[in-house]
């Protein structure tokens, strides 16, 4: 009886490889920067997002954002997206085996990118027929696992994305102080550069006009 | 949804069911390191949570590579440190909140060589040891999957109320800009016309004074 508790618990865990809580995980890309994940079964659900962390633009031209390219075991290209800031990708991956996830950097500095990568599997209909003992319980809780990872993984972009927007907020209140004070200072120093200018000129013109 | 009180009853697998689970057991990222950079993995942690991580070499380009590893907090102190190996773990509870690195490099610096790092990183609910809390309260198969979708939906619901208050914070900010904005506008605009009345007034006085005017 205690053998069976024990493997139970070794099933439990097994089981609970799909209920990793979020990884936001961060890198710095500087041109390329690529990460492996491995599809244990064919047909599963890959899903992620990404955001890049800009912490001080000046000109928006300067930052693209990153492209991603995911290949295949067979080197075949599964996804692609065009330069984003921020984007969530979802694909069924075809074969099992360890898929290639390609960040690409088109700007010349490097950029902070957080991003999340999950591989989802829910035993489907074809194993409730093969196996007497899997029952439908079990798919439907791991179906409830799989959502609640989908939740955490939503809420991790959002707060990835709510940083990005923060920095851009305070970057826009320290800007806005420091030109109001830079303009000031700078409209009194060429007033009164102005006036003295003058006045030296008509200091020195002074003798011509009373001719 | 089958409703949970059917979800209780006993949950029995065979062994070829779980030798299939087990044995396809390969979890997390990989990371490709080459001889010429590091490469570093950071999250940034709330302060006193689990984290646990796993690295283990999984293919290598030459024989006889090694890694080597090094975990820092936020403030620059060392975790983790390993040197020459192939594999590892570490396991710390942050104290502070802030971004947490771990960097992988080779010892050799030759370019061609490469190896792939398998890494399981995993914090909070996930970190947990699930096998003991298991034996400690007897829980069966159903019963410990669902303990553990109840901690995750707890932590979810944590992670929103941090995302609120974050929310909260960024809308009070954006609002004092756009009231700074409207006063330092019309600062701007004060301070101009001062300055130009002042021009005026003071060379007046001036042609006056050398009796031009």
């Amino acid at each position: 009886m205690r053998i069976w508790a024990l493997l139970l618990g070794i099933a439990a865990t097994a089981l609970s490889v799909c209920l990793r809580t979020a990884d936001g995980l961060t890198m710095t890309v500087h041109k390329v920067e690529c990460v492996y994940e491995e599809v244990e079964y064919d047909g599963d659900m890959v899903y992620g997002n990404f955001v890049v962390q800009d912490y001080e633009i000046f000109w928006g031209s300067d930052h693209p954002g990153i492209e991603l390219v995911v290949t295949g075991p067979q080197g075949n290209k599964v996804h692609s997206s065009t330069s984003k800031e921020a984007e969530k990708f979802e694909f069924r991956a075809p074969r099992r085996g360890l898929y290639k996830f390609c960040f690409h950097n088109p700007a010349l500095a490097p950029e902070d990118l957080t991003f999340y990568i999950h591989v989802g599997h829910i035993p489907g209909i074809q194993d409730l027929a093969q196996d007497e003992n899997l029952k439908p319980v079990n798919v439907k809780i791991a179906q409830l696992a799989e959502a609640l990872e989908a939740v955490s993984a939503e809420i991790r972009y959002m707060q990835n994305r709510d940083k990005r927007h923060r920095s851009t907020n305070e970057s826009t209140q320290r800007r806005l102080i420091a030109y109001t004070v830079a303009e000031s200072v700078m409209l009194l120093g060429a007033s009164i550069g102005q006036v003295y200018l003058i006045q030296q000129l008509f200091s020195k013109r002074i003798g011509y006009n009373r001719v | 949804m089958i409703p949970l009180v059917e979800c209780f009853g006993s949950h029995i697998l065979t062994l070829r069911q779980l030798f299939n689970f087990i044995s396809n057991i390969v979890e997390g990222l990989q990371l490709e390191v080459t001889g010429r950079t590091t490469k570093c993995i950071a999250e940034e942690i709330q302060s006193d949570v689990l984290v646990v991580g796993d690295y283990k070499v999984v293919s290598t380009s030459e024989d006889d590579l090694s890694v080597t590893a090094k975990v820092t907090s936020p403030y620059g102190k060392q975790l983790h440190h390993l040197e020459n190996v192939h594999s590892g773990q570490f396991a710390f509870t942050s104290k502070e909140s802030g971004k947490y690195v771990a960097c992988f490099w080779l010892q050799s610096a030759h370019p061609n060589v490469h190896l792939n790092l398998a890494l399981d990183w995993k914090t909070g609910v996930g970190a947990k040891d699930w096998e003991s809390i298991a034996k400690k309260e007897k829980l069966d198969g159903m019963q410990l999957e669902l303990r553990q979708l109840e901690e995750a939906v707890g932590s979810i619901h944590k992670e929103m109320l941090y995302l609120r208050d974050r929310e909260a914070e960024m809308r009070n900010l954006n609002e004092l800009t756009n009231s700074r904005v409207g006063w330092f506008g019309i600062m701007s605009l004060l301070v101009c016309l001062g300055v130009a009345g002042w021009q005026l007034w003071h060379l007046k006085t001036f042609f006056e004074r050398k009796k031009l005017l």
